[in-house]
């Protein structure tokens, strides 16, 4: 099962290069390094970029100057973490039990929410120099032990709500790091394409928040696209379920097959698209298609997936050509161009992205 | 008479199924006095949040479909009881 980053040493006199050298470890004899080296970028890394004048441009450099909020006495990229405790009720925001840089309690799923949003923020941060969800700042806040053995996760468009599950086919949700980055990044979708919750633009909204939400977990264990599960919700089912997880973006179609829920419904590719009347149309369904797509992008590519591969998603999702009800051809177009703008329109990453999409059966709007 | 509660979504996006026969029930006369008092004309159309549940709640010819803030009530009070009165967990591989 995935756990959480460890708490982790401050660092404060290592250089950056350094520390972007360790953030980048992925042996896993060092993986407490690597993640003390990542938490310290995330904390530090705007004041050392100005103090290091004449240094050659970091790939961890801060985002644009008109995307920083003007909030006095705040330093671009540190994380603002509020956890609440709902107790049981379905009532936000819950009592307050930690703030951003107090220690870890005693309680599990408070840890596991306050680490992931950490590690959501230094992917966004440090990747793609997005300065939380809104890209100036928000504030992250989430409430734990939401309702009664409650078998869900979620984005109100505020905060981001975590339920306990019902012990018997769920676990809480705060065991999952995907799980956490998933529900964070409804939110960064909400702020950049907000593209609507139905139909193939809800199962893009959808796919999003799976790609980034692999994309944090991935990056937090320095795992390479060889290396990385590609699972959504590792760890959520009981021992009673048959299955490793709630979906596989590698394939669509394979992450459970269980007497009691049936099998993972999810199709790879446009031949086994779903006209669903449920779930705003199957969001959760027809999300394995452009999933998929991203996969086989981030396969061919190898290394890290949260490098070319997320930046071309990235480009796509902020890059104001997505209309709110954007479909898959639109979206695999803005990936093309995207990919075509960065890296060239001969690039292999141009290329990656136009076979991924053909390959899952889609054609971007342009070639239609 | 049958009530069929169907909820779908939610970050797992696995829908479950809960289905009671009310003439069966010892409490018949209270099951068909809560379903009289709710306002199938008057269900809300919320727009739908990310990883919500959506409930579809289904009674001889009548259909409504709430999101799951709007699920209160005398809805919220009807789908609890028909969960509590089928507490397994029912098979659904249909779509």
């Amino acid at each position: 099962m995935v756990g959480t980053p460890h708490s982790f040493t401050r660092c404060t006199i290592v250089p950056p290069y350094l520390l972007v050298r360790l953030a980048r470890l992925t042996d896993p004899r060092y993986a407490g390094a690597a993640e003390a080296a990542r938490q310290s970028l995330l904390r530090d890394l705007p004041i050392r970029e100005l103090r290091v004048p004449g240094q050659p441009p970091s790939p961890l450099a801060g985002p644009p100057r008109d995307a920083v909020a003007a909030r006095p006495g705040r330093r671009p990229g540190s994380i603002d973490r509020t956890l609440a405790d709902a107790g049981g009720r379905e009532l936000l925001p819950g009592r307050v039990v930690r703030r951003e840089g107090q220690p870890p309690g005693t309680d599990p799923a408070v840890t596991e929410a306050y680490d992931g949003l950490g590690s959501t923020q230094l992917l966004f941060w440090t990747q793609f120099q997005r300065d939380s969800i809104d890209g100036a700042g928000l504030p992250l806040d989430a409430t734990v032990h939401y309702g009664e053995r409650y078998d869900n996760a979620f984005w109100n468009g505020e905060r981001m709500v975590f339920g306990d599950g019902d012990g018997q086919v769920f676990n809480r949700f705060t065991l999952s790091l995907t799980v956490i980055g998933h529900e964070l990044t409804h939110g960064v979708v909400q702020h950049t394409a907000n593209l609507d919750y139905r139909g193939q633009a809800g199962a893009l909204n959808e796919s999003v928040a799976d790609v980034f939400g692999s994309l944090v977990e991935q990056f937090a264990f320095g795992q390479s696209t060889a290396a990385a599960s590609w699972l959504i919700g590792e760890g959520l089912f009981t021992d009673e379920v048959e299955g490793s997880a709630l979906r596989s973006l590698k394939a669509p179609g394979t992450a459970f097959n269980d007497d009691v829920l049936g099998k993972d419904p999810q199709p790879a590719d446009m031949a086994g698209y779903v006209d669903a009347d449920d779930d705003n149309g199957g969001v959760h369904l027809n999300s394995g298609i452009p999933n998929r797509a991203f996969y086989l992008v981030a396969d061919a590519l190898g290394g890290n997936a949260w490098e070319a591969p997320g930046r071309i998603w990235y480009d796509a999702l902020t890059g104001g050509s997505l209309r709110s009800n954007a479909d898959f051809a639109d979206f695999a177009q803005a990936t093309e161009t995207a990919a075509a703008d960065r890296y060239g329109a001969d690039s292999s990453e141009k290329h990656a992205v136009a076979t991924a999409w053909r390959t899952v059966g889609v054609n971007p709007t342009s070639t239609t | 008479m049958k009530v069929i509660v169907s909820r779908s979504g939610g970050i797992a996006g696995i829908r479950r199924t809960w289905e009671v026969l009310v003439d069966d029930q010892p409490d018949f006369s209270d099951w068909l006095a809560l379903i009289e008092t709710l306002p199938w004309g008057e269900v809300p159309r919320t727009a739908p949040q990310p990883d919500r549940f959506v409930y579809r709640i289904r009674c001889d010819a009548r259909t409504a479909e709430l999101a799951e803030p709007d699920l209160t009530g005398p809805w919220r009070e009807l789908v609890e009881r028909v969960q509590q009165t089928e507490p397994t967990r029912s098979p659904d591989e249909s779509r």
